[in-house]
């Protein structure tokens, strides 16, 4: 009768090695429990749950009984465990060859950055659409809808192009596309923001210091009458007839005359 | 209950028109099909009605609500002088326990409708003031009941007939009335005599301000203090809207055009 120890004899390949292999796989279940612990802790402590509340996202994780915290945290996991796994299979030396492993490693590390990055983009798009949805809910205009979408999408886009560069994949079209988008929204938006933009600065200068305020009587360009009203972009004067709309660009290049009563 | 059915039956026979206070999705539900159309009157448009007048206050008396209802309705053309109007509204329940008929034109027409929408200033600031005011006759300031008088709208217009009684404590400030810290600060600086001025978008343009409006001729009620009758007589002079806390009898009252249209205790509110 064979001892117990002689029939496990030539089963392991290397006896130091399998030691150290159920070790590592042992040490790798307890580190993915405490990442996803971890992970999970921190994401709540920084407010990532009531964040991402009420986000289409959040709705489909919840839908299959999970959230977008644990979620997450689940994925930093499953991505440890591949490391961990991978880590063993180099230990054991059972892999065709070590560049295989090294490429695997390389590819499953861009392969987690990708995964992260389309999530968050997926998350930040959600939210940015409701944050901007609510913004202009006050707005009764139906085609204002189109904005919301389209800041999502638009985040989306770059959420997308920045996981396929991880990868590895073409994007330059698609970067051109990007460019060409950023330029438009930029540059035509700046041309056609540009007196929004100059009477805002003129307004946040005439709002700190007030030359005039409600009620008196001033000359701006040829219209005289009472201050009724002042914002961040207009200044509105109201003589006997007429009201005159002033955008505060206006105040600081002409100057403006202030009657004393 | 037969006798109970066929007078609740004469109430609502041949009424023209059908208003809805605070109607539930399934009663607006069930009133789809009605003509004329249903006019809903809520605080706000939940049911998404078509035909909709909007409630500023939640006035406590039923009175009150249906007044401002009918007016509302009077003003968007959706009644008639005359028309018969059948209320349906909430007294005791919170969802609609109480059928009444009016008839639109029966109240003399008090422009408590047109204060809230036909004046200069935006409803939503007019609304504001009237719940510092509200606030402020509930609690006073310190427990000791205290007045106050503030001018909404046509504020270049106000300033211009009045004068300071001292340094004007908004000064360079740029608070709204309805903005959270605002009710602190009004509390306070009404311990100040003198006038609140508000411009219509609802900036507070000044505390502590005198009003020197001419006031020959303006008729309000006997009894009542110089602090209405500034009130009264700036909102004849000026296109604004004035809203008064009575110091002694903790009533709050709205002007506008030199008259009174609105009287409100703060307690039912």
């Amino acid at each position: 009768m064979q001892s117990v120890p002689e029939q496990f004899e030539g089963l392991a390949l290397d006896g130091g090695n399998l030691t150290l292999a159920v070790a590592l796989v042992v040490g790798g279940l307890a580190v993915w429990g405490g990442t996803v612990w971890i992970v999970r802790r921190v994401l709540l402590r920084v407010g990532v749950d009531e964040a991402v509340e009420g986000t289409a996202f959040e709705r489909a994780a919840q839908g299959v009984g999970s959230s977008t915290v644990g979620l997450v945290s689940q994925v930093c996991g499953v991505f440890l465990l591949l490391f961990g796994a991978l880590y063993v299979v180099e230990t054991l030396d059972i892999a065709p060859s070590r560049s295989l492993v090294f490429t695997v490693n390389q590819f499953l590390a861009r392969l987690f950055v990708a995964v992260l990055v389309v999530i968050v983009g997926v998350l930040v798009g959600d939210k940015a659409e409701i944050v901007v949805g609510e913004r202009l809910r006050s707005v009764k205009l139906p085609e204002v809808t189109v904005i919301p979408r389209l800041v999502k999408y638009s985040v989306l886009y770059i959420a997308t192009l920045v996981a396929l560069s991880q990868l590895r994949v073409a994007t330059g079209a698609l970067l051109i596309m990007l460019a060409a988008y950023a330029f438009g929204l930029f540059f035509l938006g700046g041309l056609a923001f540009k007196d929004l933009l100059s009477s805002a600065a003129a307004g946040v200068y005439l709002l700190l210091v007030e030359p005039y305020s409600i009620g008196d009587e001033v000359e701006i360009d040829g219209s005289r009458g009472i201050v009724q009203e002042m914002d961040i972009f207009v200044t509105l004067v109201e003589s006997d007839g007429e009201e005159y709309l002033i955008p505060n660009r206006k105040v600081l290049r002409k100057g403006a005359t202030r009657v004393r009563g | 209950m037969d006798e109970l059915g066929a007078l609740l039956d004469d109430i609502v026979a041949d009424v023209d028109s059908v208003f809805l206070f605070s109607p539930s999705a399934s009663v607006h539900e069930s009133f789809a099909d009605a003509e004329p159309p249903v006019v809903v009157v809520a605080p706000e448009n939940a049911v998404d009605a078509e035909r909709y007048v909007e409630l500023p206050l939640e006035f406590r008396s039923l009175r009150e609500r249906i007044r401002f209802g009918v007016e509302g309705g009077l003003d968007d053309g959706y009644l008639e002088e005359g028309d018969q109007v059948g209320c349906a509204a909430e007294l005791f329940a919170d969802d609609i326990d109480t059928v009444t008929r009016v008839r639109a034109g029966d109240f003399d027409h008090s422009g408590v409708y047109g204060l809230f929408v036909n004046s200069r200033a935006d409803p939503e600031v007019i609304r504001n003031v009237f719940e510092v005011a509200i606030e402020l006759g509930k609690k006073g300031q310190k427990g000791k009941r205290v007045g106050a008088l503030f001018v909404v709208g046509d504020a270049g217009k106000v300033m211009n007939n009045s004068r300071p009684l001292s340094y004007n404590p908004f000064e360079k400030s740029h608070v709204h009335v309805g903005d959270p810290i605002v009710d602190v600060m009004l509390k306070e600086f009404s311990r100040l005599d003198g006038a609140f001025v508000v411009s219509d978008a609802g900036k507070i343009v000044s505390s502590y301000r005198y009003l020197e409006p001419a006031a020959e001729g303006v008729d309000i009620p006997k009894g009542l203090g110089a602090r209405h009758m500034a009130a009264g007589a700036i909102t004849r002079d000026t296109n604004a809207v004035a809203v008064v806390l009575s110091e002694s009898d903790g009533l709050v009252r709205a002007f506008s055009g030199g008259e009174i249209v609105l009287e409100l205790d703060p307690e039912e509110y």
